[in-house]
């Protein structure tokens, strides 16, 4: 007769990257039953956005989450132009792509260098992240920071890219490439990732699109809904990024869709670097926002992001909130969890590239 | 296993990657967001980097006939807005990072600038008079009967510039 026993992880645990509290049933050595509790990195920011005005809520945004800080004031401008009725020139909605395909090859290769340690390959994560390092630098010579690139605006972008630059972006990214092919046969053919992650944390089809998850977690169990595919906005309609899809759903091919995106990335740096058109980086600095209601949506490294935005004429934003793609992707761990390892937990729940702190805010 | 061989021994021949710093040198940016620089002559004292710092870490306070224009390091986020928004290009982020302070400084690390008033030459009112770079952006020409102008307060110009109709 089996024994269930019940053990409780986190919600500050080593073996967790964010806090969330994890209630594990478990028999022998597998898991029975999870269940999740979260509301413990809560900060008031959606009460904070109104009471700042659309100036300060540019940096606001981005500080509600390090990996995918260039997304959230990408959408939450998009929502303001929708209501003011402002169209960026092209040579904005090219930069603004090159700023966040950058963030997306950072973000993706610290989840992957995050897998390595899971797994215990420790080489292995930090040959990674010495990879990374290389987007690290780009980031902090043409923004100015490691994280908060601080590089949207109403109506364009803060920063313009000479030839001088864009060169630098171009050789960085010609040293990167080799590194990425190096490290990423590694994570595909490599005996012990292969045997953590194969098999492991399965979320099938079916369960995918009943809970509607997005990005990465979605696009490794065969859904398509790539926001840039999907509803292109700002200048992928023009870039077109790849279909990347994983048909088996669990943690290995969400880690081969995450490198092929990275792939793929530094193919649209290139390509949007190449047909940069001339003009002017921001039309006027400080706009006329009128009253209005907006809904905008990006696809961060993580999946889906929605902005909603009200505005009552003032230089404040009368309502603001912001749906995150791991409020949608955290629900799937109760598909991917129950069946596997004890030890594997912390595998699987970083397979959905846990955002803790932009769900709760 | 052979393709991180292959790694691991490149690696070791390339030896360390950290930088020794601060006994050696490091990778600074040039566009790296460090420590504000104010140029007190450019700045009009106009308060539009107060309104858009998003952590309340820039103060403008008027001292008899000096506004005083103060950065507090220890709640500014280095984002850069005061740059990118000020209207005449006097606040400029340096790449000076060295922000380590020791908690008995921690009020007294700042940067201050200070912005004078001038007198009128007409009326003797004080006043802050507008700066060359904020008159570039508003007239491509700038004669000397402008220059002249900026020199007055807003009531003498309004007058000198109305009379200037009618002589």
């Amino acid at each position: 007769m089996s024994k269930i026993t019940k053990i409780p992880i986190g919600p500050f645990h080593i073996g967790l990257e964010e806090p969330i509290y994890f209630k594990i049933d478990i028999e022998g050595e597998s898991v029975k039953n999870v269940d999740m509790i979260n509301g413990f990195v809560h900060r008031g920011i959606e009460y904070l956005a109104m009471q700042k005005n659309f100036f300060q809520n540019l940096i606001l945004t981005e500080r509600v989450c390090s990996l995918c800080s260039n997304n959230h004031p990408f959408t939450y401008v998009m929502a303001v132009e929708k209501i003011a009725n402002i169209k960026p020139t092209k040579r904005a909605l090219y930069l603004r792509v090159v700023a966040d395909e950058v963030k997306r090859v950072a973000s993706h290769m610290f989840n992957l260098s995050m897998l390595a340690h899971l797994v215990g390959f420790h080489t292995l994560m930090t040959q990674t992240m010495e990879a990374r390092e290389i987007v690290q630098d780009i980031k902090e010579s043409i923004w100015g920071n490691r994280m908060d690139m601080s590089a949207n605006t109403l109506t364009g972008v803060k920063y313009d890219v000479d030839k001088e630059q864009i060169d630098y972006i171009l050789k960085r990214l010609k040293e990167l490439e080799p590194q990425v092919d190096e490290i990423m046969d590694v994570y595909f053919n490599n005996k012990i990732v292969k045997a953590r992650t194969k098999g492991v944390g399965v979320l099938p089809y079916e369960d995918a699109l009943r809970l509607g998850v997005t990005g990465p977690t979605a696009r490794g169990s065969g859904v398509m809904n790539d926001v840039r595919i999907k509803a292109p906005y700002a200048a992928y309609d023009e870039l077109k990024p790849k279909i990347i899809i994983e048909k088996d759903g669990d943690v290995y091919s969400r880690t081969k869709v995450r490198w092929r995106e990275v792939k793929d990335s530094i193919r649209l740096i290139r390509l949007a670097l190449k047909n940069l058109p001339q003009g002017k980086v921001v039309l006027q600095k400080r706009p006329h926002i009128p009253a209005g209601e907006a809904v905008s949506r990006s696809e961060a490294p993580r999946g889906e992001l929605i902005y909603y935005l009200k505005t009552n004429g003032l230089q404040k934003p009368e309502r603001m909130r912001w749906r995150v793609p791991t409020y949608m992707n955290w629900e799937s761990l109760r598909v991917m969890i129950p069946g596997n390892k004890l030890t594997d937990v912390a595998v699987i729940f970083n397979s959905i590239d846990p955002c803790i702190s932009c769900t709760e805010r | 296993m052979s393709g991180f061989l292959k790694i691991a021994i490149r690696n070791l021949l390339k030896g360390p990657v950290t930088d020794p710093y601060p006994f050696g040198k490091t990778f600074i940016p040039e566009k790296l967001r460090g420590k504000l620089k104010v140029d007190a002559s450019i700045c009009t004292a106009c308060g539009t980097c107060q309104e858009v710092c998003p952590s309340g870490a820039i103060y403008i306070k008027k001292e008899n006939d000096v506004y005083v224009h103060t950065t507090w390091y220890n709640t500014c986020c280095f984002c850069g807005n005061c740059e990118f928004f000020c209207p005449t290009g006097a606040i400029k982020l340096t790449n000076d990072f060295h922000t380590a302070n020791t908690k008995e400084e921690k009020f007294k690390f700042v940067t201050i600038a200070a912005i004078s008033e001038k007198e009128c030459p007409v009326c003797g009112n004080k006043f802050v008079p507008a700066t060359l770079p904020l008159i570039e952006k508003s007239y491509p020409h700038i004669n000397d009967e402008i220059k002249n102008l900026m020199k007055l307060c807003p009531e003498c110009r309004k007058k000198a510039a109305f009379e200037r109709l009618y002589q």
